[in-house]
């Protein structure tokens, strides 16, 4: 029978790579960003769909994680969701600042194809593919091109009570089936 | 409002989508009500996975570098030494001195970084080729991956990690008609030397054995498993640590499994 190969040399679990940042090894700076820089990548792409746009995110995220790594907190999440949430953070402010530039909100993406980075990614794809469409618009409107729900009820052409429960929802549904977070 | 009208504003507050009134009534009200703010937090904790099922996507090597460089500057502003102030008449002296040390240094630098500029290029063109390897292989079973995850029939079976491997976890898709099934595990110890695990599927009868995996290096593991007759029925998966040559019936410790529901 044959064995499936490791597909990475690194070997580091991701919170002590961020307590070695904090102590500002820069190893650790390398070891973190060769792990995370592709999830973040793909989260500011999707976000400003420019490639140019979304290097210069991934670049301002791991020396935000650099210099703000002691400010970290586990209990709140793993490394990586950190890392994802300073991204989208700066990559929806960039979208607003060239929002004169801006096209139209993108159509649904399609489902991410490629086996899952691991079983958080499959949970978490999972998790978005059991949301109905409706659902999963809303959430994504939200989520990657950063409108408010009165925005996003102008752009479907639908009553903000609609919205508000259709995203609501979405989110209840995805707290039930990713279940208990890691505290 | 009533308290309940606030809760339902978490999660859309946790996402940055409330405005208007919304938005300063509850930022007001959540100062005061700890209900709301640990409701707030627990959305915003989902609101972070969002993302993490995305397709990574590499950036450019330039991008590395740039991030690793800029590092590497900043922290040599940072540790470097204030120069103690000098009475006049040593200062030509120690400028000559620094002239021609500096000099020195960026001969050296020069050299230093070129040599590492080569070990790092080839280090990467090693990488890259072990990458490439990887993709290729991960490509040829995406297609087949996403199919299976999106198949109405499919079915998920969680895992959960037993006394021998308290953190593990994992998770089977399969589809009991065509029998295709991937098990994705993580918080997998390392396989100790001579062993592997061996994922089971349990039909009623004895568990067959679906094939020997080793995790990578952070746990975690993607295992296309064979078809088998038991995956139509089956009723349990199971993995156990065994030696690495496989064994017909399990005989280690079970560290994983999970019934079918």
């Amino acid at each position: 029978m044959d064995l499936a190969s490791p597909s990475s040399a690194m070997n580091v679990a991701p919170r002590d790579l961020v307590r070695r940042l904090a102590a500002q090894d820069q190893s650790a700076l390398a070891e973190f960003y060769d792990r995370f820089a592709p999830l973040v990548n793909a989260l500011a792409l999707r976000i400003l769909r420019d490639s140019s746009d979304a290097e210069d995110v991934v670049q301002e995220v791991f020396l935000q994680a650099w210099r703000q790594a002691d400010r970290f907190d586990p209990s709140r999440g793993s490394p990586e969701a950190w890392l994802c949430t300073i991204a989208r953070t700066r990559a929806i402010d960039r979208l607003r600042r060239r929002s004169a530039r801006r096209e139209q909100p993108e159509e649904s993406a399609p489902p991410p194809t490629g086996s899952p980075r691991n079983e958080e990614a499959l949970a978490v794809r999972t998790a978005i593919a059991g949301l109905s469409e409706d659902q999963r618009r809303a959430l994504e409107l939200a989520y990657y091109e950063g409108l408010t729900q009165t925005e996003i009820a102008a752009h479907l052409g639908e009553p903000l009570g609609t919205i508000k429960t259709r995203i609501r929802t979405a989110m209840i549904r995805l707290r039930e089936a990713l279940g208990p977070l890691p505290s | 409002m009533t308290e309940d009208r606030w809760l339902e504003l978490a999660p859309l507050h946790a996402l940055g989508a409330l405005d208007g009134e919304d938005r300063v009534g509850f930022e007001a009200h959540l100062s005061g009500c700890l209900a709301c703010a640990a409701e707030l937090r627990a959305h915003e904790a989902v609101v972070a996975l969002v993302p993490l099922g995305l397709q990574p996507v590499r950036p450019t090597l330039t991008l590395r570098q740039r991030v690793l460089e800029r590092q590497d500057s900043k922290s040599a502003v940072a540790v470097a030494p204030v120069a103690p102030r000098r009475p006049w008449a040593t200062y030509l002296a120690a400028a000559a001195a620094l002239v021609l040390g500096l000099g020195l240094l960026v001969v050296r630098w020069q050299r230093d970084r070129a040599r590492v500029a080569a070990a790092e290029a080839s280090a990467e063109a090693r990488r890259l080729e072990a990458e490439l390897s990887v993709t290729q292989r991960d490509l040829a079973e995406a297609a087949a991956f996403r199919a299976l995850v999106q198949r109405p029939g499919s079915l998920v079976t969680t895992l959960a990690g037993l006394a021998a491997a308290p953190k593990a976890r994992a998770r089977v898709v399969f589809d009991p008609v065509t029998r295709e099934a991937i098990l994705v595990a993580s918080g997998l110890d390392p396989a100790p030397e001579g062993k592997a695990y061996e994922a089971w599927v349990i039909a009623g009868g004895a568990p067959v054995p679906v094939g020997m995996f080793r995790p990578d290096a952070q746990g975690g593991a993607v295992v296309r498993l064979p078809r088998v007759e038991a995956t139509g029925s089956a009723r349990t998966f199971a993995v156990t640590l065994e030696p690495e040559a496989g064994t017909p019936a399990p005989t280690g410790p079970m560290v994983l499994a999970g019934a079918v529901s």
